[in-house]
């Protein structure tokens, strides 16, 4: 705690704050351009100016820690001064279309410059001719840009993209790409979210609409299970359409959080519908005809507990493998840990000095952790183990050391990870005993990771204080998911580990507290949800009974963090919703949200309702998004298996895994984002399989076969290929493990 | 047609030339009643208003504007039906689709829809004014950064369908007219004020 006095009366900062943080909480204004909360600051505006009675001139506010006892001035009349040249700088020629920009109404340049007065240009400088770049789903204007480098920033530090930085040339300093002539990222968008003038746009957006126009609706992305903060923005078509309510783009509160690309672009998943009531009859006979329903975790946790409350008062079975294998893994977790969730958050891989990531392909899984951990890596120098089949050049900035097992070892690579981090834990003597048992040298000869590799883990970990276990949604879905999860257990329970699963779909850890599910089989008949069945309802493609996608519903969903999350209406559904179904079936309630208050609490939920919850950040960054779900005690009562004789994948193995930005059904409707549908594979890859690139491909699954191209990928190495699985939304090879032997083959000729 | 009214002393007094009009005492019973009927019904009051009509009549000297094939001329200020100008040299439509037309409006019956042409420049695709809600109070006018909405002096906006009152090609000034000159320039609300190039401020140029 330091104390100190602004504008002199008493404020006191906690250690590593800087002054400008402590004024803000003390509730003192002082104007910024380029200060963003979530990077280290950029120090180029230069408006948050202080003066102090230590030291000479002005200082810099926001990168400058207060001392005990300074005293600080924000607002004498030399500051005043001071800011208000800053701002005829920045004025400079900044071209005067405001009446065309969009970022006109909601613009920090438009804003500071009526703050200070400037109401005429005060210097000269010679006009250039600047040309507006077009980068894909971002276009840049230079002559707008004041090059206050939040852009820039938060590239590098939040996202781990690195793609764009500043070319100094004075006067004609620019944004550019980095190392490139085009932009290369992931096209996550964060840089238009920051942008505090109209350089930056989205290039769907740009001239569509002015800010003002737009109705802002809170809600929670329903693209993967990170569940990040957005904003719908709504506005009505022109009258040639209809004038119909339409999300024009989705914002985010940038200051406190992230968004990727998905939930940034893929916003236009909605679906439109009418009231047919004979449809809905025909969906109503074939629930009670076939007595189940298969439904994807792209679902609320209020749909979820109707169907959950079908089952219990008709005795409907409910199928969904992704969502059961995440139950069964948590289950097995508790069995060991005592809790019923893991203790671990996405803010808490942030805050960390030390992360493993285990089993799982984040930066596109889930990209919300990808963020977190560059923030880690950046910012506390994080090391960052990332234990994995195949590398991932996304996150090839900020990995320290890659641990490559062979594929299907996972059971084993957990063993000796668990016992490498219990090391000096006061574990049981049976537990010791079981670890000290370990065929080390078979483990590690068939995983192919050497005894030093975990020596180095060892090493590393010992000098970290806050600890980050990640489990990919490999691990889920794998043979040995039970005991696997049972290793991981004894990780956050023994040691001060922290552990997150990264869920693989939206509200699987939702469905998985609320609903008791059934084992599918492969001719099981059911009735689709969201899912392939015999009848189907949804709002996919070509179902039979249409129900609204998730932006046009109300609910919540549990995100990795355990937190529940409300959701908004962006654009009104027309159509029936399940809850309509479940009246039919006996299950009635006037709203759908009626059911927030009832979901089970001894899963942890609150029983708050749904009108209670908020859905923002405060001022200074506070989560007021719904609550977290109460860690309940369950019974540790598991125990470890003996590690079983490890798989081998040999011959064509592919993995399933998106490309970035890409998720579910959802986002293959998307228009902006790119719908990349390759099979992408290593040149050792294509010479095992006999193609080369442009080839069109069958690839035979266990379950079934699909068409491809195949692209050969220079950057990737190794004899696994990738294959993405978001565009097959009925496909029920999602819920297998994600590595799989395939037979490939080549169709027709040469394309 | 300048007409100058004469009246200049509007205060009844001796020298202005208003006066008192003489009103007669009202009739308090039935028989005032009937005599004041009786009176007015077969004096010759009635002859002469019928006398002024035949009168003038005969002299052929009529002054009863002949609507709708001619119209009385309209002040150069009057808030009619909206007009969309274009730019004199290049023909262009003036409107820039910045909206401040649709945000000011304050019987929300203006609204427009914008996109990105092909050179990267803001175009207006579709714009509309529900003349049927439109109360003619000339903010659009005036808010207008480019003088491209403007009031004209078309009043009549009567139509078998409400969709006709929203049509852009109606409003906007057709290209042969343009090249014609007849394009008139708006004085009214939001125009250029007489004089004002003297309080533009002057960039500092030091090339």
């Amino acid at each position: 705690m330091i104390n100190f006095t602004i504008n002199g009366q008493p404020v006191t900062a906690q250690k590593g704050e800087t002054i400008l943080q402590a004024a803000r909480k003390a509730g003192f204004y002082i104007p910024t351009m380029c200060y963003l909360e979530k990077t280290t600051p950029c120090a180029s505006c230069r408006l948050c100016v202080v003066e102090t009675d230590k030291t000479d001139g002005f200082i810099l506010s926001c990168q400058t820690p207060p001392t005990e006892g300074l005293s600080v001035t924000i607002d004498s009349e030399n500051l005043k001064a001071e800011r208000t040249n800053i701002m005829r700088l920045y004025d400079v020629n900044h071209p005067l279309e405001c009446g065309v920009c969009d970022k006109s109404g909601a613009c920090d340049l438009q804003n500071k410059t009526l703050e200070f007065g400037v109401s005429a240009q005060h210097f000269s400088a010679k006009e250039q001719h600047r040309t507006i770049e077009h980068w894909g789903l971002i276009n840049y204007d230079p002559s707008l840009c004041i090059l206050c480098e939040k852009c820039v920033h938060v590239c590098n530090e939040i996202i781990g993209d690195d793609a764009i930085e500043l070319q100094f040339g004075g006067y004609k300093s620019s944004v550019v790409p980095k190392n490139s002539e085009k932009l290369d990222c992931t096209f996550c968008g964060e840089c238009i979210a920051v942008c505090p003038v109209g350089a930056l746009v989205s290039s769907d957006f740009q001239y569509s609409a002015n800010a003002w126009e737009l109705t802002q609706i809170p809600a929670t992305c329903a693209h993967c299970s990170a569940g990040c903060s957005l904003v719908y923005e709504v506005r009505h078509t022109s009258n040639a359409l209809g004038a119909k309510p339409k999300i024009y783009r989705v914002t985010n509160d940038f200051e406190h959080a992230t968004l990727c690309g998905a939930g940034r672009f893929g916003f236009d998943f909605g679906s439109e519908g009418a009231k047919d009531e004979a449809e809905l009859a025909r969906a109503v006979d074939a629930i009670q005809e076939h007595k189940a329903i298969r439904f994807s975790s792209l679902i609320t946790n209020e749909e979820a507990y109707i169907l959950q409350k079908l089952k219990e008062s008709a005795g409907i079975k409910l199928y969904n493998e992704e969502a059961r294998a995440y139950q069964d893994f948590m289950k097995a977790y508790g069995s060991i840990s005592g809790k019923k969730s893991t203790g671990g958050s996405i803010d808490a891989v942030a805050k960390s000095d030390g992360v493993i990531v285990f089993g799982g392909r984040i930066a596109t899984d889930n990209p919300a952790l990808r963020y977190a951990m560059t923030t880690a890596a950046r910012h506390n120098g994080a090391k960052v183990v990332y234990m994995h089949p195949l590398e991932d050049a996304l996150l090839q900035n900020v990995v320290t050391q890659y641990v490559k097992y062979e594929v299907g070892t996972e059971e084993g690579v957990a063993a000796m990870l668990a016992k490498t981090l219990l090391k000096e834990a006061d574990v049981s003597e049976e537990t010791r005993r079981y670890f000290d048992d370990l065929d080390e040298g078979y483990l590690c000869a068939e995983s192919n990771v050497g005894d030093e590799e975990f020596e180095r883990i060892s090493k590393t970990f010992a000098r970290t204080k806050r600890k980050t276990l990640i489990i990919g949604s490999d691990l889920l879905s794998h043979g040995r998911a039970q005991n696997i999860a049972r290793l991981c257990a004894m990780i956050e329970a023994y040691t001060d580990f922290s552990v997150v699963v990264a869920a693989p779909s939206v509200n699987t850890v939702g469905v998985s507290l609320i609903c008791d599910l059934d084992a599918d089989g492969a001719n099981v008949k059911a009735v689709g949800y969201n899912a392939h069945g015999v009848y189907t309802m949804g709002s996919f493609g070509n179902v039979q009974l249409r129900l609204p996608a998730l932006n046009s519903q109300e609910g919540t969903f549990v995100s990795i963090n355990h937190q529940v999350l409300p959701t908004n209406v962006a654009v009104a559904f027309e159509g029936y919703t399940l809850n309509d179904v479940a009246s039919r079936l006996g299950v009635s309630s006037a709203n759908t949200i009626d059911y927030t208050a009832q979901l089970p609490v001894s899963s942890g939920f609150s029983g708050s309702e749904f009108d209670a919850l908020g859905n923002f950040y405060g001022p200074l960054g506070e989560d007021r998004r719904g609550y977290v779900l109460e860690n309940v005690d369950v019974e540790a009562d598991g125990e470890l298996e003996e590690v079983e004789d490890l798989p081998e994948f040999n011959g064509t193995v592919v993995y399933r895994c998106n490309p970035v930005n890409q998720f579910n059904a959802y986002t293959a409707q998307s228009r902006q984002l790119e719908k990349d549908t390759a099979l992408r594979g290593s040149a050792q890859f294509a010479a095992a399989a006999k193609i080369a690139n442009g080839d069109k491909i069958r690839v035979e699954f266990g379950s079934g076969s699909e068409e491809r191209m195949f692209v050969l990928d220079g950057e990737m190495k190794g004899t696994v290929a990738l294959v993405p699985s978001y565009d097959g939304a009925y496909g029920a090879a999602n819920d297998r493990y994600r590595f799989e032997k395939v037979k490939i083959s080549r169709v027709g000729s040469e394309v | 047609m300048h007409h100058e009214e004469p009246f200049k002393d509007r205060n009844v007094s001796e020298q202005s030339a208003y006066y008192f009009v003489d009103i007669e005492a009202y009739p308090e019973n039935g028989w005032d009643k009937f005599k004041q009927v009786a009176r007015r019904t077969f004096s010759g009051e009635l002859f002469v208003g019928l006398w002024v009509v035949l009168r003038e009549m005969i002299k052929f000297d009529i002054h009863t504007v002949q609507y709708p094939k001619e119209k009385l001329p309209i002040g150069p200020r009057y808030r009619a039906v909206h007009k969309l100008l274009r730019l004199w040299e290049s023909g262009y439509e003036r409107c820039i689709g910045c909206g401040l037309c649709e945000k000011i409006c304050i019987s929300d019956c203006i609204r427009m829809d914008t996109r990105i042409d092909e050179n990267s420049r803001k175009e207006v695709t579709e714009y509309s004014i529900n003349l049927g809600r439109c109360i003619f109070c000339g903010y659009c006018a005036e808010v207008c950064p480019e003088l491209a909405i403007v009031h004209g002096p078309r009043f009549e906006n009567a139509s078998e369908q409400r969709a006709h009152f929203v049509i852009k090609d109606d409003m906007l000034t057709p290209l042969d007219l343009l090249k014609a000159g007849e394009q008139a320039e708006y004085p009214g609300f939001g125009a250029v004020i007489p004089g004002s190039d003297a309080s533009v401020k002057k960039t500092p140029l030091a090339y």
